[in-house]
């Protein structure tokens, strides 16, 4: 099990750390317009393959590359109803606040929980590096925190719910 | 080349799901005797299959399908393996890697980081810009 999050997360950097290799690239159509072609897709010629890495029924990341942007969308696990409404929440607060983080995107990709989109600007102000060890570090805790987030709200209905119903005692 | 390509497929098409219906009998009968290198080896020669066509492609998926699935030990597969199928070979994981069944997903997980050990970041590069030869 935790093996499997290791070889899940190993592949997912191996494959960060080949696809991620950007440079500056104007736009070909329109004149000093310099836009993220991963997200355009006009151009045939600047994307590669996008790749699609399962770990299985539930969780996957489909990484989209082009010349001078990437784009990492990771769908997370939700086992029950509950954790379906805290990742929704959780991850929708962190978009919100997208751009403190910078390489967030605001929206995710139809379909998945959360959305990178890494352009060659940051690559030139950050190190390759540290910005994969971060993407890793991310979806590493972003498992823990759904589940101490449910944890505590487990734990307080438990609690309102003694306090609530000790009146009828 | 494009236009040739599309010519040729029309014609061979069918040959080349013949081919691959060949190709899988004789795995399953290497896969009997527990040659899984060999079975895996037989499935990777002649692929990907020169075609722009779905049903090909698909079909030459399932028989590296059930080769990839025969394999136990992994090191040993990678050591009997020449190094020209190592791109076809990563090809394939990605492709295992996105059906999302988890046992699949597993053993191409585990395959995967071997592979990457031995080959390197190019062998995972070249599948991502190789938009001609896909599998």
């Amino acid at each position: 099990m935790a093996s499997s999050l290791r070889l899940y997360l190993a592949c997912i950097k191996n494959t960060l750390e080949a696809a991620m290799c950007l440079q500056n690239f104007p736009c070909q159509e329109v004149e000093r317009h310099n836009k993220p072609e991963v997200e355009l897709k006009t151009s045939p010629e600047l994307l590669l393959n996008p790749v699609l890495i399962c770990r299985n029924e539930a969780e996957k990341c489909l990484i989209e590359t082009s010349i001078n942007s990437l784009r990492i969308s990771l769908k997370v696990k939700q086992a029950d109803e509950l954790e379906n409404i805290l990742t929704k929440k959780f991850l929708r607060f962190l978009s919100m606040r997208a751009e403190a983080f910078q390489v967030l995107r605001r929206k995710p990709v139809q379909g998945y929980d959360i959305s990178f989109l890494i352009t060659n600007y940051h690559c030139e102000e950050m190190q390759k590096q540290k910005l994969i060890d971060f993407i890793v570090q991310f979806m590493e805790d972003i498992e823990k925190e759904i589940s101490e987030l449910k944890i505590s709200v487990n734990t307080r209905g438990r609690l309102v719910a003694t306090e609530f119903l000790k009146q009828f005692m | 080349m494009a236009g040739a390509a599309e010519f040729v497929e029309a014609d061979n098409a069918e040959a080349i799901i013949a081919r691959i219906e060949t190709k899988s009998r004789t795995i399953e009968s290497l896969l009997k005797q527990y040659k899984h290198v060999e079975a895996l080896k037989t499935a990777l020669e002649g692929s990907p299959p020169k075609t722009l066509d779905e049903r090909c492609k698909s079909a030459n998926w399932i028989v590296v399908h059930r080769a990839l699935m025969a394999i136990k030990d992994i090191d040993g597969m990678l050591n009997a393996l020449d190094v020209e199928y190592y791109d076809t070979l990563m090809k394939y994981l990605y492709r295992g890697l996105s059906t999302g069944d988890r046992p699949t997903c597993d053993q191409c997980l585990k395959i995967h980081e071997k592979l990457t050990e031995r080959a390197g970041l190019g062998c995972i590069l070249r599948c991502l810009t190789d938009t001609l030869n896909t599998v």
